[in-house]
């Protein structure tokens, strides 16, 4: 029997399901499992059990927080889809700001009819058991971790910084150029698209596991402003364990 | 749970209401339930160099133009003029963005309705050859994006002045012949389309894209309509308005208190003298004349654009295979405020920022295509609901999603 998928897309920009379209894997994917529910996809969609959830996007509405208890309660396994849900995504930068003021900027008079929860991980608010990260997901990613859980294998870690797949497409350190860059500290595994385009890593896969972040933030105090290190890992992960620290007192 | 209310096969959650008493319908709502992200608000305080890459992440389905828009607008606030070359290569950026976006909506989202199966599963079970041509012009288009803008879903190295890190000219006459090699695939797209029949529906309205005076609409320009306006994009307070509806998160737009559409069948309208040789040769075939003021056309001018789109890319990827080079960036020249404007596979799309001596963003305005739309929609279903109201309620269900799916919508966007 082919196994039972629902995906499920939150608030968000909907480019990791691009990302999963955009995936090789994609022609195995639609032959070898079964859309129970995939709004995007499809017209007719139902609850049952399903085998593996995927969960894309922030909760941001309280409708929102209903299903995902909901789809909790149908799936055997649950998977956090993108950095949206695996660390609240780019709209949970306004968990640092006046709420309310920012409500006002964009909807005026009317900003008290617009809800917005405080936007939490998906991890703290169901039990995931297992995170894609990446803004967006590379499609490499989803294709390990669907053929491991489909496998019967438990999918594995990156355990690398960013800076490993920097360094062996061999582009210049970003940090040796006074740029500010999270890639020591960031969960590796995405080929370092962003160092290799010239650019520096943004954090978005969040921290790997037990990083050297203090030692990252001296690095950073001598070649950046304060406002420049908390811009930088207040982006795509903004409340990632250690990067929603990054702007308090530890600074 | 209103999860299971949304309409199915499009970016975002939305879903339409509509009230009919006796014979009449009294009520006809795009109620749009997308979490507001609140993105003008979060850009302030943000250094205008990451800006265009945050607002990309406004859509993951069309990328590119929000990223293009922020750049456009950060330029004009900043007094930096970008050189040929690197307009080139950002309507290069755009061509495959619409290539790519427009084989994703028609195969994956919208062929459903007009194969009469129920969705992607279906049709590739039923289809496969239709899918293996959609996967083969999504594969070229996201490579163009990637090859100049360092990803395809959320350009990296597209900034103010012009590019972090250039293609080489070997690039460029790869990826053209890349280009030339899916052309047939394009072609056979808008001759399936042709081929399908569409709802039988028409309602007059506004439709909108820009004018750069010489190509078919896609990187700045003034704003123009088939009504006479033309007028600098700047200007686009004075003529759209946003409205607060209580039932939807999205603003809706008006313009001179109506409903006007963006969008691929708003450029074919307006500019299907601009199309490329084989776009306009195909036009001269197809069944469906325009201007067409049936708003389900807009998935044919999607099929059609396709075409264009792609002869586009070719043709800058060829000219630039011969004389790219590299070029010192500009450098910021002031601060203040700027517009950009470019058209992405839903629309017109607006950016507006304002950059303080610093480089820090003050203050942000994003007016998304879908969020043009939304009056116009509600319009047109009024119409369609009318013209059909004997049918039962669930057809007319039916053909008000479908109605909504053929302009494309993005939900994600309209409410950012």
């Amino acid at each position: 029997m082919k196994p039972k998928v629902a995906i499920f897309d939150l608030t968000d920009c909907e480019g990791c399901e691009v990302q999963i379209v955009n995936s090789k894997f994609i022609d195995r994917v639609l032959g070898g499992v079964e859309f129970v529910h995939f709004r995007l996809g499809q017209r007719v969609n139902r609850w049952e059990e399903f085998d593996v959830a995927f969960i894309e996007g922030a909760v941001i509405t309280s409708h929102e927080l209903e299903l995902v208890k909901k789809i909790r309660e149908h799936s055997k396994i649950v998977v956090a889809l993108g950095s949206c849900a695996c660390f609240g995504g780019i709209a949970a930068i306004s968990n640092f700001m006046d709420i309310k003021e920012a409500k006002r900027y964009v909807y005026g008079e009317n900003a008290d009819k617009i809800e917005t929860l405080y936007i939490k991980p998906l991890p703290e608010i169901i039990k995931v058991d297992f995170m894609i990260r990446g803004c967006p997901i590379v499609p490499e990613d989803f294709e390990r971790v669907v053929s491991d859980l489909f496998a019967g294998r438990i999918p594995r870690e990156h355990t690398r910084p960013v800076c490993m797949d920097c360094k062996s497409k061999g582009n210049p350190c970003q940090l040796l150029k006074n740029v500010p860059c999270a890639g020591p500290v960031t969960y590796g595994g995405c080929g370092a698209p962003c160092p290799s385009a010239g650019m520096p890593c943004d954090g978005c896969r969040g921290p790997l596991e037990e990083p050297q972040m203090s030692a990252e933030l001296e690095l950073l105090k001598k070649i950046a402003s304060k406002d420049d290190i908390v811009r930088l890992f207040r982006k795509y992960a903004p409340m990632a364990p250690l990067f929603k620290d990054v702007g308090g007192e530890k600074l | 749970m209103i999860y299971d209310e949304f309409v199915t096969q499009i970016e975002g959650h939305g879903r339409i209401y509509f009230d009919i008493k006796d014979g009449k319908v009294v009520e006809a709502r795009l109620e749009i339930h997308e979490g507001s992200r609140l993105f003008e608000s979060f850009l302030r305080g943000r250094r205008a160099d990451e800006v265009p890459q945050m607002s990309s992440r406004i859509c993951g389905v069309c990328p590119v133009p929000h990223n293009m828009a922020a750049i456009q607008a950060l330029e004009n606030a900043m007094g930096i003029e970008a050189s040929e070359q690197t307009k080139m290569l950002r309507r290069f950026m755009i061509s495959s963005q619409m290539v790519q976006d427009h084989a994703l909506h028609l195969y994956v989202l919208a062929a459903a309705d007009y194969l009469g199966v129920t969705g992607i599963s279906e049709v590739y079970a039923k289809f496969p050859d239709a899918v293996k041509r959609c996967v083969r012009i999504r594969t070229v288009g996201n490579r163009g994006i990637e090859l100049v803008g360092g990803r395809a879903v959320h350009p990296i190295n597209s900034i103010p002045g012009g590019f972090a890190k250039l293609p080489t000219r070997e690039d460029m006459e790869k990826i053209a012949k890349d280009f030339k090699a899916i052309l047939n695939d394009c072609i056979e797209t808008f001759r399936l389309f042709a081929s399908l029949k569409c709802p039988d529906f028409e309602r007059p309205t506004e439709y909108l894209a820009i004018d750069d005076g010489k190509h078919f609409p896609a990187y700045a320009g003034r704003l123009v309509t088939n009504r006479g306006l033309k007028v600098e994009a700047k200007e686009y307070r004075n003529h759209i308005k946003e409205v607060f509806k209580p039932y939807s998160n999205t603003k809706f737009c008006v313009m001179n208190g109506h409903g006007f559409h963006v969008g691929a069948i708003a450029r074919v309208n307006l500019f299907k003298n601009r199309l490329n040789p084989t776009a306009k040769e195909l036009l001269r075939e197809s069944p469906v004349k325009f201007p067409s003021d049936n708003p389900f056309h807009n998935n044919l001018a999607q099929a059609l654009e396709i075409v264009h789109y792609a002869e586009e890319a070719i043709k800058i990827a060829e000219e630039l295979a011969v004389k790219l080079k590299d070029e010192e960036r500009p450098k910021p020249t002031k601060a203040g405020t700027g517009v950009g404007v470019v058209e992405a596979p839903r629309g017109t799309l607006i950016h507006e920022y304002t950059v303080d001596k610093n480089g820090i963003v003050k203050d942000a305005n994003l007016i998304i295509p879908t969020g043009m739309n939304t009056t116009n929609i509600e319009e047109d279903l009024y119409a369609l609901l009318s013209a059909n109201i004997n049918k039962p309620k669930e057809q007319l269900k039916r053909l008000a999603e479908m109605l909504f799916r053929a302009y494309d919508p993005c939900l994600s966007c309209a409410t950012h």
